[in-house]
């Protein structure tokens, strides 16, 4: 089920709030029934994945008890469920890339293989595995099958993330949702999602078909430089209002339930560095390959040979992630030659004008979500040979006030989070305006079929 | 302007208080909006009368003319049918006619609109069914209707199930050019009859401009295809058991027309796509011979197809090729005869017993002359 679908908006938030406040002074029986409403969110897509999705839970769940009951030693449990929880990702999202990769390399013909991917898969096996790595490293307490349950298949975030770790979210099922604050954290969480809303209806789906058509048209005719620059534009402003939509979505309804979950984007394209850009781009993804990949690698303190490779695993496997495709790995891949690139400027205290600095950034960036957005290498150079202009400055720029708008929402002002966690302020205008944005958007959402958030297939 | 703010300003409680009874009353009055006005005339008339048509989708518009009760004579088809007038058809065949033929319908869409007319309609009397190729797509089943949507929930019986479909920003703007209508501050779209000159003017008629849109006429292929008989039969054409239920629904006559487009549309000659064609007009033609239908094809090299001055491109004919095409099929229909001069050939022979043939209207048309 999507956030913007008439489903979601008029019958499924409603009856979820309804009954959870209903629920709000029992505590277990509340939890259950997120539990349950989050199972029909997720079997809304393809009911065949909930036994997988619960089969997961409940084996990672009793490893963890064993571990536990062994009195933290018999820590191959836990190396266990972890290869076990990434099997099932390995399996589902890179079986077919993989055994095309071996083939082709035994110089065999490819396999036609067709697995489909269940939604969220990466999102909330990545949660998983966090547990068990941190039951082995930091002690993680042990929690009971509802908690740990909940703490997977909580729905605002089971899609898409942001990526929750269970010490920030499973604490907060403690806190009564009537507390102190609940008409606050309605209200913000109300008007939060309502910009979601806005910037994934009426930016993001309409910057969709001119990127669709660029890059379906680069597969057989080079575009002209303005539109080569139009799509890649549109697609750099297409990713951030799609994800930090769905982000700012998914923070609104939990806060509605009385959660705070951990903020994903704030305002990355207005970097100064790529360093900057992965602090501010998915954020909660960005820490979670730090503090699980890129720090037990060695980081950047066990001298220059351990950075450059854990820097150069971190991000292939950030790419990896993303998608089973040589073209995301290469875009990870660059990104961390980047970042290194990156630190040996700084750590040499070169000095670059701040604009100048923003557009080199800028630039990368843009260049790195060509590479990403592409379906192979070969569209990937067709755009981007377009871009540097070699075959003439040609063509007219496409949709222009579409991406100036776009790109006015993503560069300029506060973000959607600041805007509504800092400057908001109840009255009755701003209440009135949400509710009619609110209105707007479920009009214009029952004309057709909601679009699929960009981040759903990762 | 502190004194004001703090005026202006409110509790958390009152502000989620405002904003959903802000969404309710919004809510409550484009529901209002929708019902009072039935844009798409499907919903039990209120105020306003439920045959005027003001969307742009004939998909969504026809339903209500195929249940009005008004005709009793319809065609369907896609646009190069659109232009045979009601009123021209009215005199050969006699009945009321409305054009029920839709920009690019897919064959079930097409056959979804003539289904729910005779179901409809008292006693159906004519049915014209304008062939393109959409009847002989092999994918007939499986894309069974276009990007433009198709409502299959007006197709029901209960009218307030339609409701939930009808949440949309189309429907309040339909609705609210319903009320300028009713106001009389703008005209009806089209007619209640469907049909509507979508072509321009025929003061703007530019024959260069058409041969441009025309382009080039595929030349016979070098390679004749020579398709076996037993490649033929596994040929698909899923479509063409639709319209051998159509044939079934009651009508006193129903008539099968292959729509004349331009020769540079019709299929290279001695190519795969012509043999799939002539395969399809096969089997079309030995149903039409089991209903005791007429077939009259029209697509083929005439006269009528090969002059650019006829076309606006090399799918729609210009108006008055309309009137003429109805003259011709009136001719076809009465005689059962190919065309002397090669217009129309016709691909059934006359039944023995003239019982589906027959007009059984006492309305007078030039065919019961």
């Amino acid at each position: 089920m999507l956030f913007q679908s008439q489903a979601f908006l008029l019958a499924f938030l409603p009856a979820t709030l309804a009954i959870w406040y209903a629920a709000a002074s029992y505590g277990g029986v509340r939890e259950w029934v997120l539990i349950a409403f989050s199972l029909v969110f997720y079997a809304w897509w393809d009911p065949r994945f909930v036994p997988l999705l619960l089969g997961q839970i409940l084996v990672s769940w009793v490893i963890a008890v064993l571990y536990l009951r062994s009195g933290r030693t018999a820590k191959w449990l836990l190396v266990v469920g972890i290869a076990a929880n990434l099997s099932v990702l390995l399996f589902f999202k890179y079986a077919a890339f993989l055994a095309g990769n071996v083939m082709l390399l035994a110089g065999l013909k490819s396999p036609t293989m067709s697995i489909v991917l269940p939604i969220g898969i990466s999102f909330y096996t990545f949660e998983i595995v966090s547990y068990m790595a941190d039951l082995a490293w930091h002690g993680a307490p042990r929690y009971p099958l509802r908690r740990f349950a909940l703490f997977v298949l909580l729905f605002p975030r089971l899609i898409a993330g942001p990526i929750v770790r269970h010490h920030e979210i499973i604490p907060q099922f403690d806190l009564d949702p009537l507390r102190e604050g609940v008409f606050q954290r309605l209200a913000l969480g109300g008007t939060l999602f309502t910009i979601g809303l806005v910037k994934k209806v009426f930016l993001a789906d309409r910057l969709a078909p001119l990127v669709d058509s660029t890059f379906t048209d680069a597969a057989q005719t080079a575009p002209t430089f303005a539109a080569a620059w139009g799509g890649a534009l549109a697609f750099t402003f297409q990713l951030f209002l799609d994800f930090s939509a769905y982000s700012e979505m998914a923070i609104g309804i939990a806060l509605m339930l009385g959660f705070t979950l951990p903020q994903n984007f704030n305002a990355p394209y207005i970097s100064q560095s790529l360093r900057e850009f992965w602090r501010r781009w998915h954020m909660t993804l960005s820490r979670y390959l730090r503090d699980y990949v890129y720090i037990p690698l060695g980081g950047s303190r066990e001298g220059l040979g351990r950075y450059v490779a854990a820097t150069i695993v971190t991000m292939g496997l950030c790419g990896l992630w993303h998608g089973a495709g040589w073209t995301f790995v290469a875009w990870g891949l660059m990104h961390g030659a980047g970042l290194m690139v990156n630190r040996f400027w700084s750590a040499r205290e070169l000095w670059l004008p701040s604009s100048l600095a923003w557009a080199t950034t800028f630039l990368f960036v843009v260049v790195g979500w060509v590479v990403f957005r592409s379906p192979g290498f070969d569209v990937a150079g067709t755009m981007l040979h377009s871009m540097s202009g070699l075959d003439g400055l040609h063509g007219s720029f496409p949709r222009p006030k579409l991406i100036l708008v776009a790109a006015a929402v993503s560069l300029l002002g506060p973000t959607s989070y600041e805007v509504v966690m800092q400057y908001l302020t109840p009255n009755r205008a701003a209440a009135v305006l949400t509710a009619t944005a609110m209105t707007v958007v479920l009009f214009e959402v029952g004309a057709g079929q909601p679009q699929s958030f960009i981040y759903f297939q990762f | 302007m502190g004194a004001r703010n703090k005026r202006r300003s409110i509790s958390w409680r009152h502000y989620c208080g405002v904003v959903g009874a802000a969404m309710v009353v919004e809510l409550l009055l484009a529901c209002a909006l929708i019902l009072v006005a039935n844009p798409y005339g499907n919903l039990p008339p209120l105020l306003f009368s439920s045959h005027v048509i003001m969307d742009t989708n004939q998909r969504f518009q026809y339903p209500a003319i195929a249940r009005s009760g008004r005709y009793d004579s319809i065609v369907i088809g896609t646009s190069t049918s659109r232009l045979l007038r009601p009123a021209a058809l009215e005199r050969i065949f006699g009945g009321r006619f409305a054009n029920l033929a839709m920009n690019s319908a897919r064959a079930w869409e097409q056959y979804r609109i003539a289904t729910l007319f005779a179901e409809h309609t008292v006693h159906p009397r004519t049915l014209l069914v304008g062939i393109d190729v959409v009847w002989c797509d092999e994918n007939a089943d499986t894309q069974r209707i276009t990007e433009r949507g198709f409502p299959e929930w007006m197709f029901d019986e209960d009218p307030w199930n339609d409701f939930p479909h009808m949440l949309n920003k189309r429907s309040v703007e339909i609705a609210g050019r319903r009320i300028a209508n009713a106001l009389g501050l703008n005209p009806d779209r089209i007619p209640f009859d469907g049909y509507e000159v979508f072509v321009p003017d025929e003061s703007q008629y530019d024959l260069a401009k058409a041969r441009e849109l025309i382009g080039p006429v595929p030349t016979a292929s070098p390679k004749p295809y020579a398709a076996t008989p037993e490649g033929r039969r596994k040929w698909r054409f899923p479509a063409l058991k639709w319209l051998e239920t159509l044939l079934d629904g009651g009508w006193q006559r129903a008539v099968i027309m292959i729509m004349p487009v331009h020769v540079a549309a019709q299929p290279q000659p001695h190519s795969k796509s012509a043999a799939r064609e002539a395969e399809c007009k096969a089997r079309i033609a030995a149903l039409a011979i089991r209903r005791g239908v007429p077939l009259v094809d029209f697509r083929i090299k005439s006269d009528l197809t090969t002059r650019d001055e006829n076309y606006w491109d090399k799918l729609h004919y210009r108006v008055p090729v309309a009137e003429r095409i109805v003259r011709d099929l009136g001719r076809a229909v009465a005689t059962w005869q190919d065309d002397p001069a090669g217009t129309w050939r016709v691909l059934s022979p006359p039944p023995t017993l003239p019982s589906i043939g027959a007009v059984g209207s006492t309305q007078r048309s030039d065919l019961s002359r």
